[in-house]
């Protein structure tokens, strides 16, 4: 690679790249693992909050899934410090919506404000861009269950279900082979947990490491946001872990 | 003329035996024309906690606007509702921002703490200085009038039914004494557990 081009988000390498977005790319995916799958009925999503000492207090904040709305939650992999300020831009621009519109903030445009202002950065002032990829999920009356990610170089796109973080490719490989348009949540949950155990050491896997969100409706039609219980994730974890069965 | 007095507005709070109460008159006029009989002045800001909002109409609606902003952000980020007396810092400080141009509203908080469902009630003037009261707080075009019907109907620790009936008689009278408040009323009883609203059969003039 061109060591002379990388240095600087303001300038392209030979070969049309920006080598500094690429590296914030890269920063990700040494970061806790997001899995996020769209279904029929729901959205779920599992998130490895790494731990990197036995010291750390149990968890009383989240690391990796955010409220951003009632209807919209955002999930963070990469340098959390980035994320902080991006998940408060995001927040307050939610807020700023609701003030001017008086209804719910649509996703696509949140995810286009947070989207650009993570291009900012690949542009000018010469600062580093965000280490941080966000997978939006959202309920709208209009759009239904949404899936929105976002990477370092501000380009979004819309998911059916989409891997973030440590060993993306492979788990994105597992989704692509097994995801179909009439999964519902159950199938979700299992397939997530399936995805993120196989290219996995066993031995590290512990459900204390896991955040979990299920996006569904409740009995109003109204968005739900709720983490499954511990009992529940140890039994995923068990039915999906592909060493058990030998 | 007063610009507080320019749209008119009754509303009341008061303590009771665990719970608390909010009422609120629900005309919207423009100096002596009545344009709406069914104007929203209390907005709620969590299971048990309401603020009730008199003064000029268009203040009344960007302040609860505003608010709503502040108390949802808040929420976000501490992952907890917002106590009745931080809404009451909350408030003053979004007050005193406008310290030289101020909104012409004077707010009324009740709530029940979310922890201990402790009663509380508060209101705040023009420009956000706080007052906590142990027994009722009044704002308005009718003040004079609420407080002298509040003074005479409250006593400490009514139940919910009683504290009903007394907030009820206090907003209605007063209000009946003020040409540009009434024409509807509405009360939510706030307890532990639920929260009643009723609307009152008001003088319709």
């Amino acid at each position: 690679m061109s060591r002379r081009y990388d240095s600087r988000t303001t300038i392209f390498s030979p070969e049309g790249r920006i080598h500094q977005v690429e590296y914030a790319i890269e920063a990700i995916n040494h970061a806790g693992t997001v899995i996020a799958i769209n279904s029929k009925n729901g959205i779920f999503i599992l998130a490895e909050a790494k731990r990197p000492s036995a010291l750390i207090a149990d968890k009383v904040d989240n690391e990796k899934i955010y409220k951003l709305s009632g209807c919209m939650v955002g999930c963070v992999a990469g340098i959390t410090a980035d994320a902080n300020i991006l998940i408060n831009y995001a927040r307050n621009q939610v807020q700023n919506h609701l003030q001017a519109f008086n209804e719910p903030a649509p996703v696509e445009k949140i995810v286009r404000q947070v989207a650009n202002v993570k291009q900012n950065y690949t542009q000018y002032g010469g600062l580093r861009p965000f280490g941080v990829s966000i997978v939006y999920a959202a309920f709208s009356r209009e759009g239904g269950f949404k899936l929105y990610h976002s990477d370092p170089s501000g380009n979004y796109a819309s998911w059916k279900s989409i891997c973030i973080g440590a060993n993306s490719s492979s788990i994105i490989g597992t989704l692509k082979e097994k995801w179909t348009p009439d999964i519902d949540l159950t199938g979700a949950k299992n397939l997530a947990f399936e995805a993120y155990c196989k290219p996995c050491d066993v031995q590290s896997i512990s459900s204390k490491n896991f955040e979990t969100m299920v996006l569904t409706l409740d009995s109003d039609d109204k968005p739900l946001f709720q983490a499954l219980g511990t009992d529940e994730v140890e039994n995923l974890l068990k039915e999906n872990n592909p060493i058990k069965a030998s | 003329m007063s610009i507080m007095a320019y749209n008119g507005a009754a509303i009341m709070a008061m303590k009771g035996k665990n719970c608390v109460a909010i009422a609120a008159d629900t005309r919207f006029g423009i100096q002596a024309q009545t344009v709406s009989t069914k104007f929203q002045k209390i907005f709620e800001l969590g299971p048990r906690l309401y603020i009730g909002l008199a003064g000029l109409a268009t203040d009344v609606q960007t302040v609860s606007e505003r608010l709503k902003f502040r108390v949802n952000l808040y929420e976000l980020r501490e992952n907890r509702r917002v106590k009745p007396k931080t809404l009451l810092s909350v408030v003053s400080n979004l007050l005193y921002e406008r310290r030289f141009g101020p909104y012409f509203v004077e707010p009324v908080i009740a709530g029940l703490d979310d922890v201990t469902s402790e009663p509380f009630v508060a209101s705040l003037d023009l420009i956000g200085c706080p007052m906590v009261t142990e027994d009722f707080v009044v704002s308005g075009t009718c003040s004079e009038q609420m407080y002298g019907m509040c003074e005479s109907v409250w006593s400490p620790d009514l139940d919910p039914d009683q504290l009903f009936e007394a907030i009820s008689q206090a907003l209605l009278n007063a209000a009946d004494r003020d040409a540009v408040s009434g024409w509807g009323a509405v009360v939510h009883i706030i307890e532990k557990d639920k929260v009643t609203t009723r609307t009152l059969k008001a003088r319709m003039d």
